[in-house]
């Protein structure tokens, strides 16, 4: 997993006022177009999967990777339950919590950005330097660490990983404001006495949207498999759970036997991710193509 | 410039500290007596009440601290809870197993990586171009361990069997394949991306279009002035990729079973083995660490300018 | 994690994988009594071929690998255990016991006495005869006081003073009280028979193959003991023992030919093997048991109706299908199934849901309950299980929240064990043996706090003072049928082992011990050319 090219979309960043147009000028990339099919089909199911599951996710139909079953499509799982519910169960939880961490963290780090990017001086650099120690330890290693000593949590998931983009968005933003704060505006928002928090509110954060929306999307990729890798690892959701990522290790065992268990959900992953990426691609080529004032 | 580099090396220090004291209180948060650990179920109380002492586990955690840090150091990392040896002696062979991994994945994605990233740059905005970037974004979204396990359904047992899915000590060099290649899938993409990038920025350069106007063919243009020049802020993004390797490995050796320091850390985590743990996490922050510090001296030192985020 | 089965992780692994004394129907017949030739079996067919090199993968391993007697504790320590040494009586397939190094071994009146003859002509490794001063060696270093071994606590009646040798063949072993469990213990394999100033280092038995390489963690090398008792074995001259903690690994071991046999086929694994027309499984029954706990002096399981309705919830095939992949059989709640006292005819409990939410209406819990069941990766099948009994549950209005607990520290009582529900593994014992370590009232594993029932308790104390057979088994009886209707655990079924090994590969034998390999019989292994 890496970053799209944004390192050039945050220095000049958002001179270009709303970010309202940056969906459309996203869209007119054939490949956002195909990002948001593969996205939404992966959303589909993962959201409408429950109510069209054809038994409960743990109840048992099967033998233990047991293939050709009647009445199921895929077989059974390693304890004989069937394969497609926890396929059509497993999404929501995986969106769910990619969603709130990649909400979570983007919001952290665009409250830290701006306000560092904003108030500049000793705060700006001490906050900067925080981030820089924050930034030096390895994403997914403090996840795991977090989560092998207090145990797997839901919530627990959330915070390490928006914990761990706090930093990363915080740098973006940072220099996304630096770059707005120079505008006349809010000069002139300055001058006529606005509160601090106010001329950030109202006058930097709406026009850092650019940055922010490819940050969001970025972030939200990598959440996604940085959920999906914990549940690999058996660090994330814990059984009986349906979970994409879960039911990948529980799974995996039996994947020459029964490669539906494994493969299903490994293509949604797939699918998602990459979907997620196309979008975040095309919402920074808009980004740049706006502030070149090219916007196709 | 010197300077800039020194303040980068003492916040890079002053990280690792960060790192130590962050590691050895979030340990130290793990349930259970470490002698009691240790000594297995068949310790004797007098047993426990001399290792306790032996450990230092009587006195203050600050004291505690600096004992442990103080062996960190000299590159003593305590004794490992599971198989009751010292955690060097452990690490010792999955860290070279590890390093040969990555080592080799680096050797595989980097030259392709560079030619691909360099090609597309020649090609820009052709199809050949338009390819390879799509490529780079499907291959760079998809999280490591499904890449793996789609190369195991492909080329392993799952497929055409050529190569095996679990490393086993008296395997052949064949089962080396899946996990080298799936490592290689997951750092080449920002490298391509970078040498791109870097390539049409210099190709683009008043020193290239000079280079040009002197009557210089192609060929030598892009060998003798472009490339040189793009070496810097490549090397870094080539070393962050390699930092981020030392994260990464986790999971693939996870999925293949493989004997290095991930597999370790998560048979670790499994046992609760708080040494182990610690000297792992340290040791990949390590890495991690000193591998972005080298990288930022390296991009300070070929173009102050540059800047990667990752 | 889950699905890692078989951690073979310290903790579990030192519990006592006992075995077995006395008939189960049901299994393999009994061949090899002591100097038999091996052959019957899985594979191989025909008539056994001397020499070669067989190679056997076993699960588990480690750095703590050792050949220590005395000592063992992994899988492969007691794989190589067994093939090093002898002890005097040992377990037969069937879970009877035949003498080995013994020529007899006789209790007195009222077994605080014990003679035991050896067998004329035994030798060790190293050429040097196995004499009454050995057994009298072998017997004091288990109890060494300042370092007993493991076998110490199945010995605790014998009293190592008194051990006497008699003549160059006979011991006397005294008791400090009856103990008519004295050939059980001594049948076990870590109580073999070592020669005097044994060293560990320098692994010297009188089992059928003698030590000549050992890395630990990573393989032994061992060759034929020319001198071994039984006429004709081993028919191998090499014997490697390769560790292999990891499960697929070891599967892919099997399959390239890098070995030729290997122990505990992970259930998913089966289909491959039996896709693959060179390979073959051994499927063995055994008494290993894989209980749910309930302690008996804790809410809300402190009520026998409680626990009652528990049992009643289990569908027992449905547990072995989900959680054992269908290899094993039905339990009854009751274990010691290879014991000739076994109930054969109490009822078969069988899942009975309305019955089940009567009892808990009784004990006040009409409106549903909640309950928290401590699983952990402590064998495979027991997270499986724990997973199967939650979803079951659900049906009586149960709520069964699962807490998973690292394996290492699943007996740990910082953890909370003993929980008030929880699960556990127990390889096959003897009913007065299986009490002895789990039953009564400050036993190491008491964990269902059973065993201040006093009537329970005066059957149990009886029937380990008397020595006549039939008389025992009439006192076990009694106390079963009090477990049976009261107790705290669910015994909801008992564990298939399956090994696999090459076509080629003759000699194979189903024993009950729960051992892999029939108790790892590498004596009778032969491989065809």
């Amino acid at each position: 997993m890496s970053a799209p090219p944004i390192e050039d979309l945050a220095a000049g960043a958002a001179r270009g006022r709303r970010g309202g147009g940056l969906f459309r000028a996203a869209w007119g990339h054939g490949r956002t177009r195909v990002g948001v099919v593969l996205t939404a089909l992966v959303v589909l199911v993962a959201v409408l999967g429950p109510l069209l599951a054809p038994y409960s996710p743990t109840e048992f139909v099967a033998r233990p990777f047991e293939t050709g079953v009647d009445g199921t499509v895929f077989g059974g799982d390693n304890r004989g339950r069937d394969v497609l519910t926890r396929f059509l169960w497993g999404g929501w939880t995986l969106l769910l919590l990619a969603a709130a961490s990649a909400g979570l963290g983007v919001l952290a780090g665009t409250v830290v950005g701006v306000v560092a990017g904003y108030l500049r001086g000793w705060a700006d650099e001490a906050i900067m330097r925080v981030n820089d120690m924050l930034l030096a330890f390895p994403q997914l290693i403090a996840a795991l660490l977090v989560m092998s000593i207090i145990g797997p949590r839901t919530w627990l998931i959330v915070a390490v990983i928006a914990a761990s983009h706090m930093p990363r968005v915080a740098r973006v933003i940072r220099e996304a404001t630096r770059a707005v704060v120079e505008q006349d505006y809010v000069k002139a928002a300055e001058a006529v006495g606005l509160p601090r928090w106010r001329i950030m509110a109202f006058e930097i954060l709406p026009n850092v949207t650019g940055p922010l929306l490819v940050e969001l999307g970025l972030r939200l990729t990598y959440s996604i498999g940085v959920v999906a890798v914990l549940g690999f690892l058996g660090m994330g959701l814990q059984p009986p759970t349906a979970d994409w990522g879960l039911m990948i290790n529980e799974n995996r065992q039996g994947m020459l036997v029964q490669p539906w268990a494994v493969l299903l959900p490994v293509t949604a992953i797939a699918t998602l991710t990459i979907g997620a990426n196309l979008i975040t691609d095309g919402l920074s080529r808009a980004a740049i193509g706006i502030d070149r004032g090219v916007g196709k | 410039m010197f300077r800039l580099v020194a303040v980068r090396l003492f916040f890079g220090l002053l990280t690792l500290w960060a790192v130590s004291v962050a590691v050895f209180a979030a340990t130290q948060a793990l349930p259970g007596d470490a002698a009691l650990m240790i000594l297995g179920r068949d310790a004797t109380e007098a047993r426990v009440a001399a290792l306790r002492e032996q450990l230092h586990l009587d006195q203050p955690l600050v004291v505690q601290y600096a004992q442990w840090l103080q062996g960190v150091v000299r590159g003593d990392l305590g004794i490992s809870y599971s198989n009751r040896s010292p955690v060097t002696e452990v690490l010792n062979g999955p860290i070279g197993a590890s390093l040969t991994l990555m080592g080799l994945a680096a050797l595989a994605a980097a030259p392709l990586a560079l030619a691909v990233g360099a090609f597309s740059a020649l090609r820009r905005d052709r199809a050949f171009d338009h390819t390879a970037s799509l490529g780079t974004l499907v291959t760079a979204a998809v999280p490591e361990f499904v890449v793996g396990i789609l190369l195991i359904l492909a080329l392993g047992p799952g497929g055409l069997d050529l190569f095996p899915s679990v490393y086993s000590r008296n395997g052949g060099p064949e089962q080396w394949v899946l996990p080298v290649l799936t490592l290689a899938f997951a750092v080449a993409p920002p490298i391509v991306r970078m040498m791109r990038a870097t390539m049409i920025e210099v190709l683009e350069s008043e020193y290239v279009q000079q280079a040009r106007l002197k009557g210089l063919d192609e060929r030598t243009v892009l060998v003798r002035h472009a490339l040189p020049n793009a070496v810097g802020p490549v090397a870094q993004v080539v070393a962050l990729q390699l930092a981020w390797l030392a994260g990464g490995v986790v999971a693939v050796e996870f999925l293949f079973n493989f004997p290095g320091i991930g597999k370790v850390l998560m048979d670790a985590i499994e046992n609760r083995d708080v040494p182990l743990v610690q000297a792992v996490v340290l040791l990949i922050a390590g890495v991690y660490i000193l591998v972005n510090l080298a990288a930022d001296v390296i991009g300070l030192a070929a173009n102050p300018k540059v800047r990667v985020t990752r | 994690m889950s699905s890692r089965p078989d951690p073979a992780p310290s903790s579990p692994s030192r519990r006592t994988l006992l075995k077995v004394s006395a008939a189960g129907a049901a299994v393999a017949p009994v061949l090899a009594a002591c100097g038999g030739s091996g052959g019957g079996g899985g594979g191989g067919g025909g008539e056994p071929v001397r020499g070669g090199r067989l190679s056997v993968g076993v699960a588990g391993g480690g750095v703590n690998d050792t050949l220590d007697a005395h000592n063992p504790t992994d899988n492969v320590d007691i794989a190589r255990n067994f093939a090093l040494y002898a002890t005097l009586v040992r377990y037969a397939s069937d879970g009877t016991i035949e003498n080995c190094l013994a020529d007899s071994l006789e209790p007195d009146e009222d077994a605080t006495e014990w003679t035991v003859v050896l067998k004329d002509g035994l030798t060790f490794h190293d050429g040097s005869p196995v004499t009454a001063d050995s057994v009298v060696y072998s017997l004091r270093r288990i109890l060494d006081p300042d370092a007993p071994q493991r076998g110490a606590g199945d010995l605790t009646g014998v009293d190592a003073e008194g051990l006497e040798a008699v003549d160059g063949l006979t011991v006397r072993i005294p008791c400090t009280e009856p103990t008519v469990t004295l050939p059980e213990a001594l049948a076990e394999y870590y109580n073999c028979v070592v020669p005097e100033d044994y060293d560990p280092r320098e692994p010297v038995g009188c089992g059928p193959f003698k030590a000549v390489e050992f890395v630990a963690g990573e393989y032994s090398l061992f060759e034929r003991h020319e001198g071994y008792h039984e006429e004709g074995l081993p028919y191998a001259d090499e014997l490697e023992i390769v560790d292999f903690p990891d499960d697929d690994a070891r599967v892919n071991a099997l399959n390239s030919g890098s070995v030729d046999i290997i122990t505990q086929v992970p259930h998913v694994q089966v289909p491959i093997i039996e896709g693959n027309p060179d390979l073959d499984i051994m499927e063995s029954e055994t008494g290993m048991w894989l209980p749910f706990t309930m302690r008996v002096d804790t809410a809300p399981f402190d009520d026998v109706r409680v626990r009652r309705a528990f049992r009643l919830i289990v569908d027992r095939q449905e547990m072995i299908d989900q959680a054992l992949a269908g290899y094993g059989q039905v339990g009854n709640d009751m274990y010691a199934r290879m014991d000739p006292s076994y109930p054969e005819d109490l009822p078969q409990r069988e899942q009975d849901i309305a019955e089940a939410k009567r009892l808990l209406a009784e004990a006040g819990h009409g409106d549903g309950l909640e309950v928290e069941l401590v699983t952990s990766d402590i064998s495979a099948g027991v997270v499986a299980a724990a997973e199967v009994f939650q979803e079951q549950a659900r049906e009586a209005g149960v709520t069964v929240n699962l807490r998973r607990v690292n394996p290492s520290e699943y007996w740990n009582e910082e953890e909370g064990f003993p929980y008030p529900f929880g699960q556990d593994f127990w390889s096959a014992r003897p009913y007065i043996t299986q009490a002895a370590q789990g039953s009564v009232v400050g036993a190491p594993y008491n964990e269902t706090m059973w065993g201040e029932h006093e009537e329970w308790l005066g059957h149990l104390e009886e029937a380990r003072r008397t020595a006549d057979l039939d008389a025992r088994n009439e006192l076990i009886r009694e106390a079963q049928e009090i477990e049976y209707e009261e107790g705290g655990y669910i015994v909801w079924g008992f564990v298939n082992l399956l090994d696999a090994h090459h076509a080629s590969v003759g000699g194979l034998e189903p024993a009950v011990s729960g051992h892999p390999l029939g108790s790892y019989a590498f004596r009778n292994f032969w491989k065809d050319a």
